[in-house]
């Protein structure tokens, strides 16, 4: 999977020059150059990165309120189109490629209109998680976008399981959320044998941490339950939050009967769930 | 949406820092041209998703289902026991060209096969008629398994014991070639999953039958069979001349070719797939022959025709034994037709990019993500050639169209390595090239003299088509070194 974008393909085609994919061997160049011309201060090294995938040419598009979610991340807006095997997908793209790019270019505008970094890149495939598995790598992404729409982002739900991986759920709330105001709302549900007090030592620590990478204790709230049945608890307390922030699971043999968690969580609750992803291997 | 000009020009694209530095990443030279194929052009990049086993399927999955399910009557009548040599002859053939087919696939990982490697190699001319040639030839080989396809099906009705007025081989396979087509025209998602499936399902069936098979003949299960003289009345000429015929049952590995722009990591992966699968059905071909001329005559195995197999399984171990290769055949001539008729359209694909035909032809549907234009010139003229019925035939023209094909590639390699033009950089380089290639090739075109006259003219016509198609039309088009 490390073959794909080097030399001359690997500078995805910037959020500001989306328009001029017609010349891709003088992409943007390094540091230096991007210097501000007015806007936010250009040290953000620890924007977290974030894979949008949108089918768009299927007609997906960049649901509403992604742009306020994602205001403080580096967006990696992944387009892709999935053929059949019996197509080439060389042929797909010389047929749907401009068309796709011109699409994708309108969603990296909005995107970086909110103040995102963002990268751009269109994938002809013959398989949807190959592809998106090879990006995350590629970007070394801390969370994957299920893109359903909000009306506003004002308050977030934060599922967390385990100490397992916490810290890429910290960066990522804290790199999306820190100085917006908006009211973070760390879920537990309690496992087997673990005691409430387990569960609020647990929240308590991360919400430390959070407060260390620059959330303020005021927009913090913990939250523990007891929930038999945690994907159910986590939809229903969704409802009153704009937006979701969950873990990735193991695929299991219940992940093949009833889909992978979060696009559980994702189908009842019909607002965008970022689903943090595990460190992944180096390969 | 707002305009966005200027404010965020601020950020610094982080892009470029985990992955600008190729060595990294792990990227060796060869992969670099991979990596140039895919990479977006301003049009977005292209993602492989055909691994090793996947290429191996393509392989296994269209050749099986000829050699072992339609050939061996056939071949054991025209042949006897030698027959076996036959498939031999076709195995060496086939891996002499599948060497250097694999060094070219490598340099140009790219759709189109056999066409692509010829057509950039030795020009537009030789391209022309290989690639117009190479749909057709497929054409051909679709029609050839549909009859097989048919074959079996028909004999699903005869295990049943249904009795019916009409051959049923020829009206089945016609209406399995339009109902593949149709298939494949709305998009066939998970069809390599399916593939892979099938292809290890039969691995599975045929390495129990013929392991028992073998036993058998070799006597262990009780009196040894008295063999057959192992050559025929006619010495060496059948023997050769049933070697053109089979051929038909080594095409596929030049299918793994054809789809190389899907292949993870071609320059490890087109090889092994290529070779491999030729090796493993050579060796199912030279013992199945073995198993079948020791359980019946030559003569008796000619009278059962397309599925003499399935008699040779129910000798061995009764109704079960049959019912096994009737399924088996079923799936492995299903799979085999699909296959081809398949790699037909991608032919029309590959000829029209480079308007060797008018563009229209590779024209995509949105809604399905199927070129319908490509799978109807695939489709249409298979069902009309699948309602002659006239297997050797059909066999032996896709095999003719094959085989000059294959010569070319040979051809190509040569040229390429004289010329070493400075996009050449293959990342497999087979060994002793210019020697296997130049065996490789001469034997090719040997093998297409032992034919039958009625399909050497049906191969000489189609090429003289192709190439008065080419003058007509595409006198214009430079495709030598293209790429």
């Amino acid at each position: 999977m490390t073959d794909t974008p080097t030399e001359t393909g690997g500078e995805p085609t910037e959020s500001n020059a989306p328009t001029e994919t017609g010349d891709p061997p003088e992409v943007e160049d390094p540091p230096e150059t991007g210097d501000p011309p007015g806007a936010g201060d250009p040290q953000t090294p620890d924007r977290p990165s974030v894979l949008v995938p949108l089918a768009v040419l299927e007609g997906e598009s960049l649901p509403n309120g992604t742009p306020e979610l994602l205001a403080n991340a580096r967006v990696v807006l992944l387009g892709y189109h999935v053929i059949p095997e019996q197509t080439a997908t060389e042929q797909a793209r010389e047929q749907f490629g401009e068309t796709a790019m011109s699409k994708l270019a309108e969603f990296a505008d909005a995107l970086a209109a909110a103040g995102a970094d963002v990268e751009t890149r269109l994938v002809f495939t013959h398989d949807k998680e190959t592809t998106i598995g090879r990006l995350i790598y590629e970007y070394d992404c801390l969370a994957v976008l299920v893109p359903n729409s909000t009306m506003e982002v004002e308050s977030v739900l934060v599922a967390l399981r385990g100490t397992v991986g916490v810290e890429r759920n910290t960066r990522l709330v804290a790199g999306l959320f820190a100085d917006t105001g908006v009211a973070v709302t760390l879920y537990h549900a309690l496992g087997d044998g673990e005691t409430r007090a387990d569960g609020e030592s647990f929240l308590n620590g991360v919400q430390t941490e959070l407060v260390e990478r620059g959330l303020e204790p005021d927009d913090l709230r913990t939250l523990i339950e007891d929930a038999d049945a945690p994907l159910d608890a986590i939809a229903d307390r969704a409802e009153s939050h704009d937006a979701v922030v969950m873990g990735e699971t193991d695929p299991s043999v219940t992940t093949f009967v009833f889909g992978l968690p979060s696009e559980q969580v994702a189908e009842r609750f019909l607002g965008p769930v970022l689903v943090v992803q595990r460190e992944r291997p180096e390969e | 949406m707002d305009d966005s000009e200027p404010a965020d020009a601020s950020d610094p694209p982080p892009a470029p820092g985990p992955d600008a530095d190729p060595s990294a990443v792990g990227i060796t030279d060869s992969d670099a041209v991979v990596a140039a194929v895919d990479a977006d052009t301003g049009e977005g990049e292209l993602e492989r998703t055909i691994g090793l086993v996947g290429g191996l399927a393509i392989g296994v999955g269209t050749m099986i289902g000829a050699g072992i399910f339609v050939f061996p009557g056939l071949a054991a009548e025209n042949a006897g026991p030698a027959a076996s040599l036959s498939f031999a002859i076709g195995a060496v053939i086939a891996l002499l060209v599948a060497l250097p087919a694999s060094e070219l696939a490598t340099a140009m990982p790219r759709s189109g096969g056999g066409y692509f490697f010829i057509s950039r190699g030795l020009g537009t001319t030789a391209g022309a008629i290989v690639g117009l040639g190479l749909w057709l030839g497929l054409v051909f080989a679709s029609a050839f398994y549909l009859v097989g396809l048919g074959s079996y099906a028909g004999q699903v009705f005869l295990e049943a014991g249904i009795a019916l007025p009409v051959s049923p081989a020829v009206p089945l396979g016609v209406a399995f070639g339009v109902g593949l087509t149709v298939l494949s025209l709305f998009g066939t998602e998970n069809t390599a999953a399916l593939q892979n499936g099938i292809v290890i399902l039969l691995l599975v069936i045929l390495t129990l039958f013929l392991t028992y098979g073998s036993l058998d003949a070799l006597g262990v299960f009780g009196a040894e069979r008295t063999p057959e003289r192992f050559f025929p009345p006619g010495g060496a000429l059948p023997v050769l001349q049933t070697a053109a015929l089979v051929f038909t049952s080594y095409l596929g590995f030049a299918q793994v070719a054809t789809v190389a722009g899907d292949i993870t990591e071609p320059s490890r992966n087109l090889p092994l797939a290529m070779v491999g699968s030729v090796l493993l059905v050579g060796v199912f071909y030279v013992v199945t022959i073995f198993v079948a001329t020791s359980a019946f005559g030559s003569a008796r195995l000619g009278e059962f025709g397309e599925t003499a197999m399935v008699e040779v399984a129910r000798s061995f171990v009764g109704f079960p034994g049959a019912l096994a290769i009737v399924v088996a055949g079923l799936l492995a001539t299903f799979s085999s037709a699909n296959a081809s008729i398949l790699s037909a359209s991608r032919a029309v694909y590959a000829v029209s990019r480079d308007e060797i035909i008018p563009e229209t032809a590779s024209r995509l549907n949105l809604a399905y993500g199927t070129p319908h234009v490509a799978l109807g010139l695939a489709g249409g003229p298979i069902v009309v050639l699948t309602a002659t019925g006239q297997v050797a035939l059909l066999a032996e023209v896709a095999s003719f169209l094959h085989l000059v094909m294959y010569g070319l590639i040979c051809v190509a390699l040569i040229q390429l390595r004289r010329e070493q033009p400075p996009w050449y950089d293959p990342a497999f380089r087979c060994p002793a090239g210019f020697a296997v290639a130049g065996v490789g090739g001469l034997a090719s075109f040997a093998l297409i003299a032992f034919m039958q006259p009625a399909s050497i003219g049906v191969g000489v016509a189609i090429m003289l088509a192709a190439y008065g198609w080419y003058r007509y039309y595409a006198t214009d088009v430079e495709l030598k070194g293209d790429f």
